[in-house]
């Protein structure tokens, strides 16, 4: 059996109006993964966040009106041949020394293994982020002044 | 006080529990988890799970600035502690308090007044509770042998900042008191930070009596029964039972009365445990210390009073008055609590981590299991080795440890060793099962065991 573009736009329509936030299907060689809400990582990666990995059926219930609740990490696949680096561990992540102060790396710089590259506070403690690899930054993953867990992703480096 | 997304800050069957428990109110859960922990049934059960540092308890679990941040950054406006880490650190408490989230279990003072465990006898003792005869502070090993004469001997020499088991020892006579004093010190500093030793006299035909305590923030407080917890190993509990069958009514009235004084005298909200040495040749009964946590062993109490602790406990965080008063707690039949560890019986209780190929619970009616644990699931090996607590609820003792054998025949787990074939023997003891038992009964019987294996 064959699907048609329509047949795929069709059933992305229906997962969209379903209360599904996960869904995957293959057919012969073509294969569709929808996620809404926390991207589902591609096996193998490195997974921010405790999200399960098996193809959930059972719809999560929507967020009760509760103020202010982070979002869950963005998942990210690294291309060949790059390197994340992950935060050491949780806290508020900070791209620059202090506030009004130019970030401590920008996209395109080179940086080497002690590089500091970013600050991590938890409960007014900070902690440096230190680029452990040399290479070239050629994404800011992390949100500045948002929340970040232990491995969550925070950069990615060209070796 | 809101209880609407609550963290929970602990892992295996209790983070389990917890969400459980808010799920049933309608609560969101966040799980924190540590990295070896990301794909546990408890991250996979809550709302969302977030990754709160490495495998090792101590740069995770155990770290308050990591749960607070947590809590923080995922907009929980609640924390529940579960039992262990960091249930009964006083600081966790506090800096709940500090950030306006509503910390799950008692105020902070309570915690630190009943966490120093020679202060708690003094409480205890002003609130007309009797106590272990026993000692205030040794500050040496000449005082202690000196106090050691009022007291007689076997006795305990306990860390101040122990409790739970831990940081006793058992001194037999004169000679060896000085010696045990020293060694108890230091052992207590590296383990506690902490040298406070006091002593109590060691009761030798002894019963662990418990009682089970809920306070509300309206000043509210009740009992709901007492537990029997005799059957321990090392200080750890291995078989509960709820209720203790051996107390004649007057001296179980008497002991939930004197638990409940106890816990009203400090103004103690939440859910939290009193913890008495019963004595089975005098009928005395002493306290030992408090709580100041949900326990492991709360599902007995649940079975035979059909109250939801956990639930009660997320109510009272939210300010809710108790929902019934102390004459409404009727209690139904008996139960039994069987701790499934990942530990080898045939080999001296060695730690068995690794993967579960196969787990089959036992099913039926009165049998529940509190378990975070799956086929397929890799039992790490950073963390304590509680798998599950099969409990069994029926109309009789006798009848609940029938059942609770029949339950533990058809638990099946194959990949790692469990207790189970021990506790097989256990329960289906004659000296179990007519209640002949006392704290020193399970290691005679481990003995026993032990020697019967081959090899």
């Amino acid at each position: 059996m064959e699907l048609s573009e329509d047949d795929v736009l069709h059933i992305l329509k229906l997962i969209d109006e379903s209360k599904f936030d996960y869904f995957q299907l293959e057919v012969g060689e073509l294969k569709i993964t929808v996620s809404k809400g926390d991207p589902i990582p591609l096996a193998g990666t490195p997974q921010p966040g405790g999200s399960a990995t098996a193809p959930a059926a059972a719809p999560k219930p929507a967020p009760a009106a509760v103020a202010s609740g982070a979002p869950a990490p963005k998942a990210t696949t690294l291309p060949a041949g790059h390197v994340a680096i992950t935060a050491p561990l949780l806290g508020t992540f900070y791209v620059a020394p202090e506030p009004g102060a130019p970030p401590f790396v920008m996209v395109g710089q080179q940086v080497t293994e002690d590089t500091t590259c970013a600050l991590i506070e938890v409960m007014k403690v900070f902690s440096s982020v230190r680029a452990g690899v040399n290479g070239t930054i050629v994404e800011v993953v992390a949100a500045n002044g948002g929340f970040v867990e232990f491995g969550q992703t925070l950069f990615i480096v060209k070796p | 006080m809101s209880v609407n997304r609550v963290l929970v800050a602990n892992r295996g069957e209790i983070a389990v529990r917890v969400i459980r428990a808010c799920q049933s109110l309608g609560i969101e859960t966040v799980a924190a988890v540590s990295d070896a922990d990301r794909e546990s049934m408890a991250a996979r059960m809550a709302n969302r799970a977030v990754c709160i540092g490495p495998a090792r308890s101590a740069d995770s679990y155990l770290k308050v600035e990591n749960v607070i941040a947590a809590a923080q950054g995922t907009g929980c406006d609640a924390l529940h502690p579960g039992y262990g880490f960091l249930a009964e650190r006083a600081a966790l408490a506090q800096a709940c308090q500090d950030h306006q989230i509503t910390f799950v279990g008692p105020s902070a003072e309570n915690i630190a007044m009943m966490g120093d465990k020679l202060e708690a006898r003094k409480i205890a003792g002003n609130a007309g509770v009797p106590l272990v005869p026993g000692s205030d502070q040794a500050r040496n090993p000449h005082e202690a042998a000196r106090l050691a004469k009022d007291i007689g001997f076997p006795l305990l020499l306990k860390a101040s900042a122990g409790g739970g088991g831990r940081g006793i020892k058992l001194v037999w006579n004169a000679h060896e008191i000085e010696d045990t004093f020293r060694m108890a010190a230091a052992e207590a500093r590296a383990a506690f930070g902490n040298d406070t030793l006091y002593m109590e006299r060691y009761v030798g035909n002894a019963r662990h009596i418990e009682v089970q305590i809920l306070g509300d923030q309206h000043g509210n407080v009740i009992h709901l029964g007492e537990r029997d917890c005799s059957l321990q190993r090392r200080h750890q509990k291995i078989v509960e039972e709820a209720p203790a069958y051996a107390l004649t009514p007057e001296i179980r009235g008497q002991i939930c009365h004197a638990a409940a004084t106890l816990a009203r005298s400090i103004g103690y909200r939440s859910a939290g445990t009193i913890e008495f040495i019963y004595d089975n040749d005098t009928e005395d009964y002493y306290f030992l210390e408090m709580n100041t946590r949900i326990q492991v062993e709360h599902p007995v109490t649940e079975m035979i009073t059909g109250v939801d602790l956990v639930a009660q406990q997320l109510l009272i965080a939210r300010g809710e008055p108790l929902p019934f008063r102390q004459s409404e707690i009727k209690f139904t039949g008996h139960a039994i609590e069987c701790r499934i560890t990942a530990e080898s019986p045939q080999h001296g209780f060695r730690p068995c981590p690794g993967l579960i190929s196969n787990w089959q619970g036992p099913t039926g009616p009165g049998i529940r299991l509190d378990t975070h644990c799956y086929s397929g699931y890799f039992v790490p090996p950073y963390y304590d080795s509680l798998l599950a607590k099969l409990i069994v609820h029926a109309n009789s003792r006798i009848e609940s440890a029938d059942q609770t054998n029949r339950a533990l025949e058809n638990f099946h787990v194959s990949g790692i060793d469990t207790l189970i074939p021990f506790l097989k023997v256990v329960i289906a003891d004659d000296d179990y099962r007519a209640g002949k038992v006392n704290t020193r009964w399970l290691e005679k019987k481990l003995e026993d065991y032990a020697a019967a294996q081959p090899g």
